[in-house]
């Protein structure tokens, strides 16, 4: 077989696998946008036990991953994908589904089907019951419209404006219920609703990566507080000439995981530096790194794993010494994962937002780690992604910001920094693209288009 | 009078970059350096150059002492709150003069908390005068562990909750437990005028004064006082002078020059004020009261004894328990036996 070959094979199952997956336990795990691509090896081990994963457990990351610039260049409005046939279809099939579970969780007929069947089955219908019931509401409202569209030709002119303003309201009942649908498809991530820990890191390029490290900082800071946000410093690690080596934040607000997790990657600026004598452009990085905060119910630490390190381990302590060292490094000694503060005056601050970070930090390894145990074949993908992806370039000549996985541009680079409205747009695009890539996935558009 | 000041820089400018006396006029030691330089500096230039007058006169710290001031300097707790592009900023005159100010008095080995008038104890920002004892951080980790005790007594919905704390200094220990139980009330005492005071203006500035009240008694002398002002309380808090006598020689110049010695010297093995803590706790505590002390490592196996041995009737070792650095830092006691 060709390598073509193989590859189609490999997506066809992958595509069913997926829609099983779905059907029977509604689980979007294997419609990550990453699964079904072209450039990931999905391997056969996987494919013939989707159904021993351990569905409740796993926390699913979908951050946005773009493998197909294709679909990344255009951006569907909500009528061009109710125009797809396979939405339709699907939404068909979601109403039979439901329809004939709710028929068997009423009439229960005992003998036929066991306890453990009628419980999923229960379970199901209430989740599919709100969208159900949009799409029910839909055909009427379209019903409705239609009825209306007759009226458009009578011949009193008053009755011709009422219908007109009928069907303005319906036809804006429409939209609204089928984004309603849309956002009914793609479930919200487990994780969205938490806080996060942001890491920025000073990358290739010297001072000059550390300047801009010390911007983008800034820029996050700002957009916390342009979406009032709680923003904590964790550790702070400034360089000499006002750059920042690294730096480590705690954002805590509503839906501030949901849209800083599209940041995370690596990100190149363009630009004369001010360190630069002879006007020469350079090409430097910085790595964003967005961490969801574990939950203290999601994650525990053995305390007996860290060892707690501060200034003051030699000596009597207590009152033979007065110290203002207040600096605390925790080491997790498994893992051998670091973290230190010296943010606060107060020993015992420090030490708790060290333990912040260092959760974070132990909670995203552990993340990776199952999902790779899960997919060994795409280990280097996801064990790396969002981590050495370049995302986004600044280019302070031209003036432009161009975001490389959805292709899309925007001017005024002094603007975009400061954090807010350009910013806020940027990231509301690679949501909406997030969200269809996610949407064309469940309807398996991706194999069909390409 | 600005157009004044600016000539009178350049001048000294000018005649300072002649030679030698340029470098002296800027950073010579000791009585000299209380004078401002008559240049402009750098917030990192500055910091640095306190730095190696701190590392050559040996005062302790002299990195995280500059740094600390400069910061006051600037508004800002620590240097890392400040954005990266403090570090290049100039200093204005008044702040120059403020740094230098500050850092001549460092220079004395004056401990930073007294220089700059406050630090932090765990949430709280208080205020630092001397010779009022500098809470330690392990401290910080005494009022965690009280208020592990104090936690559930408050859900269940016990009221009239009250605590006494003897020898409170600053108030870090009562002002804490305040802040993070809405419903205790607090009773210090110290013998110090000094602490009473500042501990009386911290629980002002923090508006927790409606609910303290302290008073200016010695556990040694005003027993009979304090069991007729202060009892019962469900939570009797100390951290006393714990120092053996013959220790106080070895003491950093920070302590021993600034600090109030009755604060630290706890007689000669360091227990004098606990035991007069012990006797009292079983009159002051109610029935399964807590008595939490920190204390010298040497001390838990030696309270231990002293409550088995001399029988001090109700009080019952519960447990040791150890600071961040792993040393035996805490005792926790409770009174148990007859209902009151």
């Amino acid at each position: 077989m060709s390598l073509i070959g193989i590859d189609l094979c490999r997506r066809a199952v992958c595509r069913s696998a997926r829609l099983k997956c779905l059907q029977t336990y509604g689980c979007f795990l294997h419609n990550l946008p990453m699964y079904s691509t072209g450039k990931c090896n999905t391997g056969w081990v996987n494919i013939r036990a989707p159904t021993s994963f351990n569905h409740s457990r796993l926390q699913v990351r979908r951050d946005l991953h773009v493998t197909h610039p294709t679909l990344a260049a255009n951006l569907l409005s909500v009528e061009e994908i109710f125009q797809k046939k396979s939405l339709l279809d699907y939404l068909k099939k979601v109403e039979t589904e439901y329809r004939e579970y709710l028929n068997n969780v009423n009439t229960p007929d005992k003998e036929q089907v066991g306890e453990q069947d009628l419980k999923f089955k229960r379970e199901r219908v209430a989740r599919l019951t709100p969208l159900v019931e949009y799409i029910r509401n839909l055909e009427l409202k379209q019903k409705e419209c239609e009825e209306t569209e007759a009226l458009l030709s009578d011949e009193d002119p008053d009755i011709r404006e009422l219908a007109e303003i009928d069907r303005r309201s319906c036809q804006e009942g429409i939209l609204e219920l089928r984004q309603k649908i849309l956002s009914c498809l793609v479930p919200e991530e487990e994780s969205d609703e938490s806080n996060l820990v942001l890491e920025v890191t000073a990358g290739v390029g010297g001072q000059e990566a550390m300047l801009f490290t010390a911007e983008v900082f800034d820029m996050y800071q700002s957009f916390a507080a342009f979406h009032g946000w709680l923003f904590d410093t964790l550790e702070y690690a400034p360089s000499d000439i006002g750059g920042l080596r690294h730096a480590t934040a705690s954002i805590s607000g509503p839906q501030s995981y949901m849209k800083m997790k599209f940041e995370g990657g690596v990100h190149r600026v363009q630009r004369v530096p001010r360190t630069e004598k002879q006007g020469r452009i350079h090409t430097s990085t910085m790595t964003v790194a967005v961490l969801p905060e574990p939950t203290e119910i999601t994650f525990t630490i053995n305390p007996k794993d860290l060892r707690i390190e501060t200034k003051k381990a030699s000596g009597a302590g207590g009152q033979h010494v007065n110290t203002t060292d207040s600096a605390v490094r925790i080491v997790h000694i498994p893992t051998g994962v670091v973290s230190e503060c010296q943010q606060d005056r107060s020993q015992l601050r420090n030490k708790e937002k060290a333990m912040q970070v260092l959760r974070a930090k132990l909670y995203s390894l552990r993340l990776e780690e199952e999902t790779s145990r899960r997919y060994q074949a795409r280990k280097i993908q996801i064990g790396t992604k969002g981590r050495s992806e370049k995302i986004r370039t600044y280019n302070f000549s031209q003036d432009r910001i161009t975001d490389h996985r959805i292709g899309k541009t925007l001017h005024d680079v002094k603007e975009f920094l400061l954090g807010e409205d350009l910013l806020e747009e940027m990231n509301h695009a690679l949501k909406q693209f997030s969200h269809q890539e996610a949407l064309m996935d469940i309807l398996g558009e991706n194999e069909s288009d390409s | 009078m600005e157009v004044l000041s600016r000539l009178n820089r350049m001048r000294c400018a000018i005649r300072l970059l002649k030679g030698p006396e340029r470098r002296q006029g800027l950073c010579s030691a000791s009585g000299s350096a209380a004078r401002p330089p008559v240049v402009r500096l750098s917030v990192q230039d500055a910091t640095a150059l306190w730095e190696r007058q701190f590392r050559q006169s040996g005062v302790s710290e002299p990195s995280l002492s500059s740094q600390y001031i400069m910061a006051h300097v600037l508004g800002a707790k620590t240097m890392a709150n400040l954005g990266p592009d403090v570090l290049t900023k100039t200093l204005t005159d008044m702040q120059t003069h403020q740094f230098w100010k500050l850092c001549a008095k460092r220079l004395t080995r004056m401990p930073v908390q007294y220089v700059i008038e406050e630090w932090d104890f765990r949430d709280l920002t208080l205020k630092m005068r001397p010779p009022v004892f500098i809470p330690r951080p392990e401290t910080e980790e005494l009022v965690g562990l009280v208020l592990e005790g104090l936690w559930p007594m408050q859900d269940s919905g016990i009221s009239g909750l009250r605590c006494l704390e003897v020898g409170c200094g600053s108030g870090a220990i009562s002002l804490s437990l305040l802040h993070a139980l809405p419903q205790l009330r607090a009773v210090a005492v110290d013998r110090s005028a000094e602490a009473v005071r500042l501990t009386q203006e911290n629980a002002n500035r923090l508006g927790l004064q409606d609910r303290i009240e302290i008073h200016q008694l010695d556990v040694t002398v005003d027993a009979e006082v304090i069991l007729r002002e202060c009892s019962r309380v469900i939570a009797l808090i100390s951290n006393p002078p714990y120092l053996f006598s013959k220790d106080m020689t070895s003491l950093e110049p920070e302590i021993i020059r600034f600090e109030d010695p009755a604060a630290l010297d706890g007689g000669e093995d360091g227990m004098l004020i606990i035991r007069h803590i012990l006797a009292l706790a079983p009159q002051l505590l109610t029935h399964n009261g807590l008595l939490y002390l920190e204390v010298d490592p040497r001390h838990p196996p030696m309270i231990q004894q002293c409550v088995q041995e001399e029988r001090i009737a109700g009080l019952h070792y519960l447990q040791t328990r150890y600071d961040i650095t792993d040393r035996p830092r805490f005792c926790v006691l409770q009174r148990r036996g007859t209902e009151d």
